[in-house]
């Protein structure tokens, strides 16, 4: 019966996620055809697209690091990747498994191009800060301009400033972040912010018309004042000089922001004043790690597919695969992936059992079913950003998001996160020892993946930081996210 | 400074390490990143001029074949101490030293003479197949490293214990060169696959043919697990330097216990490497060599991923010269021959009591 409904692309996913098939049998057929489908455009998006040029724009992008290739956003629109974060109620495609879809998105996406993908990618990591902190102002302009932008294939992105140069692990940890040596500072003035400062390695930062920027409003202070701004590219003040040349992953951009008296107006505030660590980055990295980790399983794959087309073919009169420790090589590396997809995959559909009640319930729909004029009109526009407004959102999060789950979902992300990306880098730099000195186009693709999969153990808080987290949340119990709640004073008032 | 051997060297070891060790922190450490950026420069060829005046271009070569006849040991030191600064470069010298010893098992200094004028570099063939049927070479060869117009080239034809080595030009009648322009590592020379129908050899070594391979995959073995070594040093130097400057979480990276452990094992790196060279040196067998490639070949890479996650995401940025190490250090372990493949073959040697 599963056999006549399902494509190709659906018995393979079944195969590999047996959670899938699980939930379709459930009777959540709907969301898994949709998730299937996400995948058939990505595979389509890499055969057509990002497959036949990763390698050659991996080498353009070396002799020029500032070069960004447009088609990619381009392309990302025409499969409506800018929106995977949105939620439909606002014409984007995040539907019940907003978390699991990306995840699987950004495996797929990954097997190709990892560096194409994470041009796709960062930008609904930019995204996410502006529908998690409740910003209900910005969602019909700043998120609605995406979807519009998408849909006429004239892309608009957003990028997630966390990264600063004297502070990287520092700002993604409560308890770092106290001590962190932080360059930009938001000081309030009347009206607004004004920012000064860097931060840098920001994926997507030269291309991004918005940015999610977090910053200090006091540096001696930086936990209890972390805050989230929205800034936008064209602020005066506001500049990208430098693009970073990286070892992989380098079709997207790392850029450097630089700040010099940016002014940001108080509508601009994400949440609240201080709360850009609960709010922020924990509640970010707790359904962003999880994709990270598909990231490093989606290279971890392209780099498998390509040892396995190797392993198959002829080499000097024999094929490698006719040899036991080549067969039991490729069992142990489908091992690796099979075990990442069930870390990263279990976090997903956490995530999504989470955030889909918050998005997805009789108050928001209700909010989100009025004509967006009556949002976006300058009465309710002021109230959604003033004080009362804010409370009344974080009143329907702090609902349904709890923070025992917060933390849980933080726990399995960071566990996802670091697992992946450790074994991403083992599985590369395997199947380049058994392969040895070849020239083959397979050999390339790997040195590629080996190139690319390292960055997975670095961003989205080093893998030391991640083990750190789970031990924090799991066996010391010594860090809990806490989902804002409403009425909560800003630390500065 | 911290990398040399704990262990005393003798006098004239030590000597030799402090100059090739000046030789790389003048003239390697400046052009390092340049010499990556744009393969056959002119940097490199005054790099090669400034290793010619050492004796680095005909080491192993006996004195009375215009070589200047030093051990094995002495020319792993030299490659160690260059691979600190640049491991390219120093793969570029091995290459080209290990692919002049089957000359000396035939004591032809016209060939020495002609091969060591510097520019190309000479260099070696070991993966792909290559036969020698009725005097001309044919068949594949990549992973081929120096290759300039007119680089002499010496290739195994044949396979297992029958093979040969003989020496063949690119540029010449029926070769033909298929240049890699993206290589992981090792970027100074230009990365190539050789192919040859029917070409003409410049020379065919006509005796002592097992000795000489033998020897030239001593030769590589062992160098490539000096420069493994020394980006191991390296890597170490460069990490320890950055930990010792970095905050993280209030206070200095070194001061954090992961990172000292991750510093620890470079040191425990360091030695084993070092140990396991003087050992394999001291020995004529090549299983000892392979073992020595194996186990610093590994601890390179280890060390060099190491050293990236200490340095965060500076570590993965062209700019702060860490990345280039783990470049480097994967092509120590995956040249000359697949590691499995070779490890195989020890438990073969074994066997077969050779």
């Amino acid at each position: 019966m599963l056999g006549q409904e399902l494509s190709e692309t659906g018995k393979r996913l079944f195969r590999d996620f047996p959670i899938l098939r699980a939930l379709w049998e459930s009777g959540r057929k709907k969301s898994v055809r949709e998730a299937i489908g996400l995948v058939e455009k990505a595979e389509e998006f890499n055969r057509t697209f990002a497959v036949p040029r990763a390698l050659e724009l991996d080498m353009r992008m070396e002799r020029e690091p500032e070069y960004f290739d447009w088609e990619i956003m381009r392309q990302a629109c025409k499969y409506r990747f800018l929106s995977i974060f949105i939620p439909k109620q606002l014409g984007g495609i995040a539907g019940e498994f907003m978390v699991a879809n990306t995840s699987l998105l950004m495996d797929e996406l990954c097997s190709g191009c990892s560096g194409i993908a994470l041009a796709v990618g960062a930008h609904s990591l930019g995204v996410a800060p502006v529908i998690t902190s409740g910003a209900m102002a910005h969602w019909d302009t700043v998120l609605r301009e995406i979807v519009e932008g998408e849909l006429k294939q004239q892309p608009v992105t957003m990028a997630y400033a966390i990264t600063e140069p004297s502070a990287g692990t520092d700002v993604e940890e409560p308890e770092y972040l106290e001590k962190a040596k932080l360059s930009l500072e938001a000081k309030k003035v009347k009206g607004g912010y004004v920012l000064n400062g860097r931060k840098c390695f920001i994926s997507d930062g030269s291309e991004a018309k918005y940015f999610t920027v977090c910053a200090a409003l006091d540096r001696n202070r930086p936990l209890q004042t972390w805050t989230t701004f929205l800034v936008e590219r064209g602020m005066e003040g506001f500049s990208t000089p430098r693009v970073e040349l990286k070892m992989g992953q380098r079709a997207a951009h790392a850029a450097e922001l630089l700040f010099e008296d940016v002014f940001v107006p108080d509508s601009h505030l994400l949440g609240y004043e201080g709360d850009g660590m609960g709010n922020g980055i924990l509640m970010i990295m707790a359904a962003s790690r999880g994709p990270v980790g598909a990231i490093a399983t989606g290279i971890a794959r392209g780099a498998f597919q390509h040892f396995l087309a190797w392993a198959k073919s002829k080499r000097n009169g024999k094929r490698p695969i006719e040899e036991d420790r080549i067969r039991m090589a490729l069992a142990d590396m489908w091992g690796m992936v099979q075990e990442n997809r069930g870390l990263y995959m279990s976090n997903a559909i956490l995530g999504d059992c989470i955030f889909g009640k918050a998005l997805d319930n009789p108050v928001m729909n209700l909010t989100l079913s009025l004509p967006s004029s009556l949002r976006t009109n300058k009465i309710m526009r002021n109230f959604l950003n003033s004080y009362y407004g804010k409370a009344m959102i974080n009143a329907v999060l702090r609902f349904y998001i709890k923070d025992e789950d917060m933390t849980q979902l933080l726990e399995t992300a960071s566990l996802a996160k670091f697992s992946c990306a450790d074994n991403a880098m083992e599985l590369c730099s395997r199947a380049l020892s058994l392969m040895g000195p070849e020239d083959s186009e397979e050999r390339r693709w790997v040195e590629k993946c080996y190139r690319d999969a390292k960055l997975t153990q670095i961003y989205e808080g080093t893998n030391q930081l991640n083990r750190l987290v789970v031990n924090n949340v799991r066996f010391e119990e010594t860090l809990r996210v806490e989902v804002p709640r409403p009425f909560k004073k800003g630390v500065m008032a | 400074m911290i990398g040399v051997p704990w262990a005393k060297e003798s006098k004239q070891y030590a000597v030799l390490r402090s100059n090739a060790l000046n030789f790389a922190s003048a003239e390697l450490a400046p052009v390092a990143d340049d010499l990556e950026n744009t393969v056959d420069s002119p940097l490199l060829w005054k790099a090669v001029e400034k290793a010619g005046e050492m004796g680095m271009l005909a080491a192993l070569v006996p004195e009375q074949l215009g070589g200047e006849g030093v051990d094995l040991y002495s020319l792993c030191v030299a490659l160690e101490e260059s691979a600190v600064e640049c491991a390219g470069f120093a793969a570029a010298l091995l290459f080209h030293n290990a692919a002049l010893v089957p000359l000396v098992y035939v004591d032809r200094k016209d060939l020495v003479e002609e091969f060591t004028k510097g520019r190309p570099l000479c260099t070696v063939a070991t993966a792909g197949e290559v036969s020698l049927d009725d005097g001309k070479l044919n068949g594949n060869a990549p992973f081929v490293f120096n290759v300039l117009e007119g680089t002499v080239a010496l290739l195994f034809p044949g396979s297992g214990e029958g093979r040969k080595a003989a020496y063949m030009r690119t540029g010449a009648e029926g070769v033909e060169t298929r240049v890699d322009p993206y290589p992981l590592g090792w970027r100074v020379s230009n990365f190539a696959t050789l192919e040859m129908r029917s070409a003409e050899p410049v020379f065919v070594l006509d005796k002592s043919e097992k000795e000489a391979v033998t020897a030239t995959e001593r030769t590589l073995y062992l160098g490539l697990a000096a420069i493994a070594n020394g980006i191991v040093r390296k890597a170490f130097q460069k990490a320890y330097d950055y930990a010792r400057q970095r905050y993280q979480a209030g206070k200095l990276i070194i001061e954090h216990q992961a990172m000292r452990l991750m510093l620890a094992r470079m040191l425990c790196s360091m030695e084993e490497g070092q140990a396991i060279i003087r050992r394999a040196c001291g020995v004529e067998d090549l299983g000892p060599a392979i073992i020595a490639w194996r186990r610093a070949g590994a601890n390179a890479c280890q060390a060099a991923m190491d050293g990236v996650q200490i340095h965060g995401g500076y570590g993965y940025m062209r700019d702060y010269g860490m990345e280039r190490l783990m470049r480097d250090a994967k092509y120590c372990q995956m040249f000359p021959r697949p590691e499995e493949e070779q490890l195989l073959r020890l438990l073969d040697m074994v066997e077969q009591g050779t």
